[in-house]
This record gives C-alpha cells, sequence and structure tokens, in this order.
C-alpha cells in the first residue's frame, strides 16, 4: 500500500472519530434546542466524551442503565424512565449514545428526535449549522 | 340569542377549561416508569417492582442527581 493511499485510508478512519471538543460542542447544542435539559452526555462505547458535571459519574450510571435495559439479550435503541424528580432519556446511534436529563412531562418524541438528530450530527462531524458556518468560510 | 364572537369564545374557552382539567389529571395519575424500545420497533415497559424496572430507576435516580450537580466547562 502506498503512503498517499494509507495517509487517505487514514484521514477517512478519523474523520468518522468524534473528538471530544466536537462531543462537547454537540452537547451544548442539544441544551440550546432542548431547555427542559437539566444535564446530559455523550459516550462512545464506554467512554465519555462530554458530560455537563463529573464525566466518571455519568459513565458509570449509563453503563448501569444499559445493561439493566440491554438485560433480556436484546439490545436497547432507547430508553425513558420517568420519575417524580425528573425524566431521563437514552439514545443509541452506532457506536455513540447520547444521555439526557430533563424536567418532567417532556415532551418524549421530540427530545429523542433532538438526541438522534445530534448524534447523526456528531458522526457526521458537528452540528449542522456549524458545518455550514464553516463551509461559507 | 347571543352574538356570533360570544359564541365562538365560549366554545374555545370550554375547550382550554377541558384541556387544563386534562393537564392536571395527566399530572396526578402519572406513576414512574421505565420503557425500553428496540431497534425492531417493539417498545417494553418494565414495572418499578420487577428487578429490571427497579434497576433502571435506580440508575435513572443516579444520572438525576448527577445533573443536578454542574460544573463549569
Amino acid at each position: 500500500m502506498s503512503q498517499e493511499t494509507r495517509a487517505s485510508d487514514t484521514a477517512g478512519i478519523l474523520a468518522h472519530v468524534p473528538d471530544r471538543q466536537l462531543a462537547a460542542h454537540s452537547l451544548d447544542h442539544l441544551m440550546e434546542l432542548s431547555p427542559e435539559m437539566r444535564g446530559g452526555a455523550i459516550l462512545e462505547a464506554d467512554a465519555v466524551l462530554a458530560a455537563t458535571s463529573d464525566e466518571a459519574g455519568w459513565g458509570d450510571s449509563a453503563a448501569a442503565l444499559l445493561a439493566a435495559a440491554d438485560a433480556d439479550g436484546e439490545s436497547a435503541e432507547q430508553v425513558h424512565v420517568a420519575t417524580e424528580a425528573g425524566e431521563v432519556f437514552v439514545v443509541r446511534e452506532g457506536n455513540l449514545t447520547a444521555v439526557a436529563v430533563t424536567e418532567r412531562f417532556v415532551l418524549a418524541s421530540l427530545m429523542a428526535f433532538d438526541m438522534r438528530a445530534t448524534l447523526r450530527d456528531l458522526a457526521a462531524g458537528g452540528p449542522a449549522t456549524d458545518r455550514a458556518a464553516a463551509g461559507a468560510n | 340569542m347571543p352574538k356570533p364572537h360570544r359564541v365562538v369564545l365560549d366554545r374555545v374557552s370550554g375547550y382550554a377549561d377541558e384541556a387544563a382539567a386534562f393537564m392536571r389529571r395527566r399530572r396526578h395519575v402519572r406513576r414512574p416508569f421505565a420503557r425500553v424500545y428496540r431497534a425492531n420497533g417493539s417498545s417494553v415497559d418494565h414495572a418499578a417492582e420487577s428487578e429490571t424496572g427497579a434497576a433502571l430507576l435506580a440508575a435513572a435516580g443516579r444520572l438525576l442527581a448527577l445533573a443536578a450537580t454542574k460544573v463549569e466547562r
């Protein structure tokens, strides 16, 4: 394999690996889209890419929630838990996972849509508005 | 005979009152729940008393506590 080919392949692979800064930016964007959100995190596999507070805590709790959701052997694509103190949403998209904690009685379908769109944008290289701005420059 | 705009106003007010009462009832009767959606489009509700439901609600409780603590990034 030539060096040129290898370099272009590597660039292609790296283009699909979201970095922590980009993930943090995506999380901020999600919180702007969803004013009912109190906090959240974005994970890649088991690693926390971004969180609104203690990253290790978000990683452990999200892993525990997903482990319980997957307990019957089938992988969960989305989890919605509502309590009297608030609501928790987890959405999986490919290798990425978004976790959001919101106020009570939030519109679940809208929240899940925003989370899924955020993960898709992140996998594609960040929020769509930023990509448009970068293209204009 | 009431004026036509009065009829419309009364009807809108009636619908608004119904909607407000529905939302009040919904808030009163809504209990904690844990719902898991699968890739094939199916969803499963786990009762809070079940093992999976309890685990989901416990993990959600920890996430809610974490969301209450914010740090500057």
